[in-house]
């Protein structure tokens, strides 16, 4: 019976060449811009280097002041904040602090190299995943001993030494200061937003005093879980723990330091505020914009369909006249309006793979490595169904409904 | 004819409903790129305001401890002296963290004659930092030694601000009152420049208030700018950059390019809106080869009716134009629920934008609308203004 169907859907498709071009063109199109967007979205929440245990992470990179008359002071946190205070856990078994970026500049050759430099402590090498081209993190020992060590990127290497040098043990300038260099790693993206630094240095060089007792700096934590059944209770053991802290400032009456999951630190900004992680808002925005985006695209589609079928009106008179039932009617149209976008979706995959490709050469966002991977992939197969299911059931539901009388005299 | 038209139309409601909706989400569609485009088109017409060729910034975060507030002044004007004494360096100025190019933004409220404006950027700038932009000066004077001792805070505006306070009277020496913290202070204004597009060749400037560093907030200020004559090369920008971090020990420094960071923040803005044109082209060549296919189909079936209208004389050119009528009708119907729509946003002033940008964005929308209605239509008249009445009604 499907293969009935397959092959009634394959002649249709072929006989009117002009409107399943348009068909496949809508279809394809509006996959290839969703399929792109999942990429994109999928990478911002699911990045595989170096936060490859971000599903037992959370992330703490705002403290933020608020007072009932509306005012508002936001930063990072101290170090002595996140030692002190976010050190206490009981959970986590291992605690990243990472500074903000400060970029600086060296000049080699008359050629200016921009280094964007982050502080951190040694946890966060075990922390996130970084992958080693040559030489080692640095460890406890050198970092208590402030040792003038560097862990720096695969590109600041190649800007600063030349292409595929050797650097271990050679020693790098910024900012007038000659560090030692122990380690070289794999490029890590732009949007990376706490990993991401060309030059890391231990915290205890930083030429701002990290013992200053104040709350607010410019360090962000990331706090590892044992596994992934205790993030919710390390959220909350923090959640209660922030809420006993003093406050330091009387012009503020609450402190808000929360620990988020990685995609809760691109939801709040955007979606959220001090006391909602955003998460709800950011799901019911993006869907809300896919719908709208999916329906002129749909609208089309459904116009097209419901043409092609009064096109077919007599083969529809007559299968009525032999006793079939609406009900085997739509459900043989539904399925060669599957067939038609899951075609579609096929175009848009292969064009998915072309602009993805685009992109990433491009060098738009350096370091951004864009792939249609198996979940893109599913989302997108996912999209085309249901795409094909919102397209097809009102032109059936019109076609089933169609008098066999009416349908046969139009011929 | 027109009401003739209608009563087609209405015969085939169902059917023509399916079109009007199309026409009418395209409508909206097309409503908001011209909406975003001439937003964008019209800041881009505007002056720069200022100059960015052979203007840098040295970003510096100094740590470094001070004993007494005359201490930081002194250690600031000896790198100033020493800078200053660079040949290649024309100009210098310091200035807070919200310098051109940059996505650091101070803003602050103002009222004047008890009506409260906000919010306006809010500038920390030195004595140079006019020359070293080569900002037009439009009223009275930019900054100088002699403000130390006034008894107001002197300020300079740009000209939207003034034109917000003062529409077309003199500014200068007028004073106004600053909302910011919780203290209202007495403020002076003693010039007006040009507006100045700092956040990029494609966003409006804003009103803008420029202040004069006092010597208090010397402590927390991290910009250095500074105008270089033409020929200061890599090499001259390694010895200052040795100069600066050699003086500023406890502090880590950056030197960036005017004209570079101009670059990067226009890409920014770009490179969204580029996308969704992309999107939006896209989407719309699809909806015109939807059109343009059902009209097409439709035209097919009324051989008949049209044949007919061809034996009892009508010409091939009516019976297009009664088609291509038909579909501007249809057209009309979608343009005139997407207008109602359209018109809520300047009425509801959502997004704060001027009611021009959306009116002319409208009447585009508009006019592409009906260009493209038109253009679909155009072809399948032709055909059936070719369909030969005996052949049309043979088959029937």
């Amino acid at each position: 019976m499907l293969k009935n169907y397959f092959k009634i859907a394959i002649a249709v498709l072929r006989r009117r060449k002009f409107f399943t071009f348009i068909s496949l063109f809508g279809i394809s199109l509006t996959l290839t811009v969703l399929m792109v967007l999942t990429a994109f979205i999928e990478k911002l929440t699911n990045p595989v280097y170096p936060g490859d245990k971000n599903n037992r992470s959370l992330y703490i990179t705002r403290l933020t002041y608020t007072s009932k008359k509306g005012w508002i002071n936001s930063s990072g946190s101290s170090f002595y904040f996140l030692t002190h205070y976010a050190g206490s856990l009981k959970t986590p078994v291992k605690m990243a602090i990472v500074s903000s970026n400060s970029s600086s500049n060296a000049y080699v050759n008359n050629k200016k190299v921009v280094i964007d430099i982050r502080y951190t402590n040694a946890h966060l090498w075990d922390v996130a995943n970084y992958q080693f081209i040559e030489g080692k993190p640095y460890t406890i020992d050198q970092i208590n001993r402030a040792d003038r060590v560097a862990v720096i990127s695969e590109r600041t290497r190649n800007e600063y030494f030349g292409e595929g040098a050797t650097v271990v043990g050679k020693f790098i300038e910024a900012d007038n200061i000659n560090y030692r260099i122990t380690g070289v790693i794999k490029n890590v993206p732009e949007l990376e937003e706490v990993f991401y630094a060309n030059m890391y240095l231990p915290y205890t060089v930083s030429k701002k005093d990290y013992r200053d007792k104040g709350f607010q700096g410019d360090y962000s934590a990331v706090l590892l879980a044992p596994s992934e059944q205790l993030l919710e209770k390390m959220r909350a053991e923090y959640e209660q723990m922030t809420a006993r802290i003093p406050l330091p400032d009387k012009a503020f009456d609450t402190l808000h330091s929360n620990a988020d999951t990685y995609f809760e630190t691109y939801s709040r900004p955007f979606f959220g505020k001090a006391d909602n992680n955003g998460y709800v808002r950011f799901i019911v925005f993006i869907s809300l914009f896919v719908l709208l985006f999916m329906l002129l695209p749909t609208v089309n589609l459904v116009n097209v369909n419901i043409t092609r079928i009064m096109e077919r009106s007599s083969e529809i008179g007559v299968r009525k006249a032999f006793g079939a039932s609406s009900k085997t009617l739509v459900y043989q149209f539904i399925i060669e309006n599957i067939i038609l976008t899951i075609l579609g979706g096929i175009i848009g995959i292969i064009l998915t793979v072309i602009i993805l490709q685009v992109i990433n050469r491009s060098g738009l966002i350096a370091d951004l490595d864009l792939t249609v991977n198996p979940i893109v992939l599913l989302y997108s197969l996912l999209a085309c169904l249901f795409f094909g299911l919102l397209s097809g059931v009102y032109p059936a539901w019109r076609m089933s409904r169609l008098n066999v009388v009416t349908a046969l005299k139009a011929q | 004819m027109i009401k003739h038209l209608f009563k087609l139309i209405w015969n085939k409601k169902k059917q023509n409903f399916l079109l009007i909706t199309e026409m009418f989400i395209s409508f909206l569609v097309i409503f908001a790129v011209f909406t975003s485009l001439v937003y964008y088109y019209r800041n881009y017409k505007k002056p720069m305001g200022f100059s960015y060729d052979n203007v840098w910034v040295i970003n510096y975060q100094n740590a470094k401890k001070f004993q007494s507030t005359d201490s930081v002044t002194q250690y600031y004007a000896t790198l100033t002296a020493m800078l200053k004494s660079m040949p290649q360096i024309k100009a210098l100025s310091f200035a807070s963290g919200n310098v051109p190019f940059t996505s650091s933004m101070n803003t602050t409220g103002l009222s004047y004659k008890g009506v409260s404006y906000s919010p306006v950027n809010y500038y920390q700038t030195g004595d140079g930092y006019r020359d070293a932009f080569s900002m037009n000066l439009l009223e009275g004077r930019w900054f100088n030694q002699q403000d130390v001792v006034s008894t107001y805070r002197p300020v300079v505006i740009n000209a939207s601000l003034k034109e917000q306070l003062f529409g077309n009277g003199s500014a200068v020496g007028q004073l106004i009152s600053d909302n910011s913290n919780s203290s209202i202070k007495k403020i002076k204004i003693i010039g007006v420049v040009q507006d100045m597009k700092d956040k990029g060749d494609y966003l409006p400037s804003g009103m803008a208030l420029y202040n004069r560093i006092d010597t208090g907030a010397m402590r927390w200020l991290g910009q250095l700018i500074i105008k270089v004559s033409p020929d200061a090369d890599a090499a001259f920008e390694s010895k200052l950059y040795k100069t600066v971090a050699n003086y500023m020990k406890d502090a880590s420094v950056e030197i960036q390019h005017f004209s570079k960071k101009r670059i990067s923040t226009n890409k920014s803005t770009l490179v969204p809106i580029t996308i969704f044109c992309i999107v939006a082209a896209f989407l719309i060549i699809n909806v015109s080869l939807g059109i343009f296919g059902v009209l097409w189909y439709n035209i097919n079936r009324r051989r008949a009716e049209i044949g007919l209208r061809r034996a009892v004389g009508a010409t091939g050119n009516s019976v297009s134009a009664q088609l291509i009528a038909e579909s501007l009708i249809l057209a009309t119907l979608s343009v005139i629920i997407g207008t109602f729509f359209a018109v809520q946003f300047p009425l509801l002033n959502v997004f704060n934008l001027q009611a021009g940008i959306y009116i002319t964005a409208m009447l585009l929308a508009i006019v592409f609308i009906y260009l493209l209605v038109l253009l679909c239509s155009l072809y399948p008249g032709r055909q059936a203004a070719a369909i030969y009445p005996a052949v049309a009604l043979h088959e029937e």
